[in-house]
């Protein structure tokens, strides 16, 4: 290596230093853990908030739907009364198969795959919104999901497994009018007809205006049969603490289990028995059970996986910073829940789902990782909550104080976090738009919602630190916006209910399709207008024609930067 | 219908099954034997998982080249990696490394994300099996074709699926499906032109005992 080059990369090295501000155990890309069958699913975060954690008294849940090539349509499903003796027909979900748009939507053409299953209906199903899994029904149940996986002998991919988590959450929104039902309804149907399929370990936020529990579901291995008497699924639920928070990154949460405080535990009865059985805890070695070293043992911390599993460490840390939670400390070791420094509101929810760790060691923009406009999707080493591949996050609110169709709500934000709006819908609300029931990532359309967030996120990659800015604005004009308007809707529906709920079911729906459709009118015109504006990589300002510069274009350290690394790849000279 | 009753015809229907199964004449393999996958589904972890329950030890790879199974039992002593898994379970001192295969078990299904992580395409998936199951057949080793998945492993012609099947079934000199994989009669069809034995089970379980009366 010639003199020059020498320096340079001496150069570069202390340059990146001192960009990075400091030494991070972050840097290069995460080793890929491909032994690891317990962390094979690697995709979406599940916050909960107990009603005494929050600021207004709800409860909270979120689900970041972490997939990049997944369904991300949602849909209204009506209550329904039903004849006895009639049937309702279980069909398997994937959560990841899709179809070309020309060929039908998800809902309908997952009717194909009918399991040959039909289980005795209920009298009566309640209405629900829902997208991959059912989010929110008219009793105010709420569920949010992240895959855990489990120790390979439960997966079981068989025909024996009839039930995928998919279909189980939506016969919790047909039939479940509390947390507890809910529960109750997944756990004894995953056991009776067998869990598994396309899916094996997962973990469900369950929510009601009360209570917020956090349930996880694993299979009974490849070799169990309905006949065999047993349960077809092991479960197990843990509630949160009302004045507490918690949350799941895709890593089994619940640890050691007390079934006799029933106020706060749930289990199937096998839930000691089958890890028992199969040898996966011993009764004699000494040590109390624990529910994920047993079925879904994950080791490694935010540091020593290199940020990949930085999720759980960065959500403690940003709820109970008093608490000075570290990187360090094993994923497993974490408590289950935490009571938060601060109650948490609506929109500090939201801000946890738009987090990408900027500041800490794991920052996605530290040193030279963003590029020059500091953008965060470049770098990929590290494991975000919010990531550029998620279809849409719901953020469920159950308030106990309003009646149901009023009380519930799920803020439904399409694409990517920190460029999209949350969108809130009533859970009374009795239509969903028709652009958010249709489109699909290989076929761009004017006619989806999802396409308007996509639009104005492409735009903002461009000159991220800049475009972002223009996004908050109208992030902020939007969700204060609904914020205001629901405090005024809420008190309106809720007197309507009083005389006639039809009336109030009239006034949430109204509410929730105006503003989503003029939520989604507004990205549109924001997509265009990033796109006027940053064209060129110029800043072109429409009020007074002219065309500038970009204030962060250009930064002295970004040009530095690449300096150094000319040099550095300089060819030697003979 | 009360639950006494309901257990009573499970264990009926269970017995009828294990009677059916016990009354055929199955090909006869033995050990030692190699697990793999045809499409890197899950479902070669259920095969293996089968051989657990059957207390039959095996090799296991989940894409194994026709140089590694020439390389017999250990697999010449190649480690797991980054897309290269190796397990095995093979009783060592019975057999020995190096002891040539008797029988290499495919557990068909494709899976886009399993081919992913070990850096594979459908062709070249396609194109190993070949090199795998000309080398067993040039070896007489035995072939044994589990299809376990159900429909969700099929698909419509010349889908990802139906593929792997094509690249496997039809060179098997045994093949097992459940019902719900061969509902529209493909694998019957496919032995009875090639003249392949098949054995229908009702569910995974099924293939405990056949891999026991067939591998040992």
């Amino acid at each position: 290596m010639n003199p020059r080059r020498l320096i340079a990369l001496a150069g570069g090295l202390v340059l990146a230093f001192l960009l990075a501000g400091h030494v991070s155990t972050a840097g290069g890309p995460a080793a890929a853990d491909v032994l690891d069958p317990v962390l094979a699913g690697d995709a979406c975060t599940s916050i909960l908030v107990g009603r005494d954690a929050s600021t207004d008294g709800s409860t909270m849940t979120t689900h970041t739907c972490d997939c990049g090539t997944c369904d991300w349509t949602w849909r209204h499903v009506p209550a329904a009364d039903h004849k006895p003796g009639s049937t309702r027909r279980i069909y398997h979900i994937s959560q990841y198969t899709t179809w070309p748009p020309d060929e039908g939507l998800k809902w309908d053409l997952v009717k194909k795959d009918f399991t040959g299953l039909e289980i005795p209906q209920v009298a009566r199903t309640y209405a629900y919104h829902h997208g991959m899994f059912g989010y929110m029904n008219e009793k105010q149940v709420a569920i949010g999901e992240s895959t855990i996986g489990c120790v390979r002998k439960l997966q079981n991919p068989t025909p024996s497994a009839k039930l995928d988590l998919s279909m189980l959450t939506l016969l919790a929104m047909e039939r479940a009018a509390t947390a507890r039902e809910a529960i109750q309804v997944i756990g004894s149907l995953a056991e009776k007809y067998g869990y598994g399929f396309h899916d094996d370990g997962e973990m469900l936020a369950i929510a009601d205006p009360k209570e917020a529990w956090l349930f996880e579901i694993m299979p009974a291995g490849p070799l169990w049969t309905p006949e065999s008497g047993k349960p077809g699924a092991v479960w197990c639920a843990q509630r949160v603490p009302d004045d507490e928070v918690s949350v799941c990154p895709n890593e089994s949460r619940i640890g050691e289990i007390d079934l006799g405080n029933k106020d706060f535990f749930m289990a199937s009865p096998n839930v000691v028995s089958l890890a028992v059985d199969m040898g996966l805890y011993d009764p004699k070695g000494g040590k109390p059970f624990s529910w994920k070293k047993a079925y879904s043992p994950a080791e490694g911390s935010a540091v020593s996986t290199q940020g990949r599993r930085s999720r759980m460490w960065r959500f403690y840390d940003l709820v109970a910073p008093s608490r000075k939670f570290k990187p360090e400390t094993p994923n497993m070791d974490f408590p289950f829940s935490v009571k938060p420094d601060k109650k948490l509101s609506v929109q500090d929810v939201m801000a946890l789902t738009r987090d990408k760790s900027q500041g800490t060691i794991f920052d996605p923009v530290l040193g030279i990782r963003g590029g020059p406009f500091k953008n965060p999707h470049y770098y990929r080493g590290t494991r975000l909550i919010s990531v550029p591949n998620v279809e849409y996050t719901s953020l469920t609110q159950c308030r106990s104080w309003l009646p149901d169709p009023v009380g519930g709500i799920v803020w439904i934000a399409f694409g990517v976090q920190d460029t999209s709006c949350y969108i809130p819908f009533y859970a009374g609300a009795s239509e969903m738009p028709k652009s958010f029931q249709v489109g699909d990532h290989f076929v761009f359309s004017r006619d989806s919602a999802r396409w308007a967030f996509d639009y104005v996120d492409f735009h903002v990659q461009v000159a991220y630190n800049a475009a972002i800015e223009d996004v908050k604005a109208a992030q902020k004009e939007w969700e204060e916006g609904a914020l205001a308007r629901i405090a005024e809707i809420d008190r309106l529906a809720a007197e309507q209910f009083k005389r006639s709920p039809k009336e109030a079911v009239k006034t949430v729906t109204g509410f929730s399709l105006n503003n989503a459709q003029n939520v989604v009118r507004a990205w549109w015109k924001l997509g265009d207008d990033l796109l006027v504006k940053y064209n060129h990589l110029s800043l072109y300002d429409a009020a007074k024609r002219r065309r500038g510069r970009i204030p962060t274009a250009d930064p002295d350290w970004w040009n530095k930067a690449v300096r150094a690394f000319d040099i550095l790849m300089e060819p030697d000279k003979k | 219908m009360n639950k006494r009753i309901l257990a009573g015809l499970g264990a009926f229907a269970a017995l009828g099954l294990a009677l059916l199964v016990a009354g055929q004449a199955l090909p006869k393999a033995g050990l030692p034997a190699l697990t793999t996958s045809a499409g890197q589904s899950t479902d070669v972890t259920t095969l293996n998982i089968v051989l657990d329950e059957a207390g039959i030890g095996y090799d296991y790879c989940d894409v194994p080249t026709a140089e590694m199974v020439a390389d017999g039992v250990g697999l010449g002593g190649r480690e797991s990696g980054p897309g290269f898994h190796v397990e095995i379970v093979t009783d060592l001192e019975k057999y020995p490394a190096g002891t040539p295969y008797k029988a290499v078990i495919l557990a068909i299904g494709a899976s886009l994300k399993g081919m992913g992580a070990s850096g594979l395409t459908l062709d070249s998936e396609e194109s190993r099996l070949k090199k795998v199951i000309d080398h067993c057949k040039r070896n007489k080793i035995f072939v044994l074709a589990v299809h376990i998945g159900g429909e969700s492993k099929r698909g419509p012609a010349g889908s990802d699926n139906e593929r792997m099947i094509d690249a496997v079934a039809p060179f098997a000199d045994y093949i097992v499906v459940t019902k719900d994989s061969n509902k529209d009669g493909r694998f019957t069809k496919l032995a009875a032109a090639k003249n392949i034995p098949l054995t229908e089970i009702e569910y995974a379980l099924g293939l405990v005992d056949i891999v026991k009366r067939v591998l040992q």
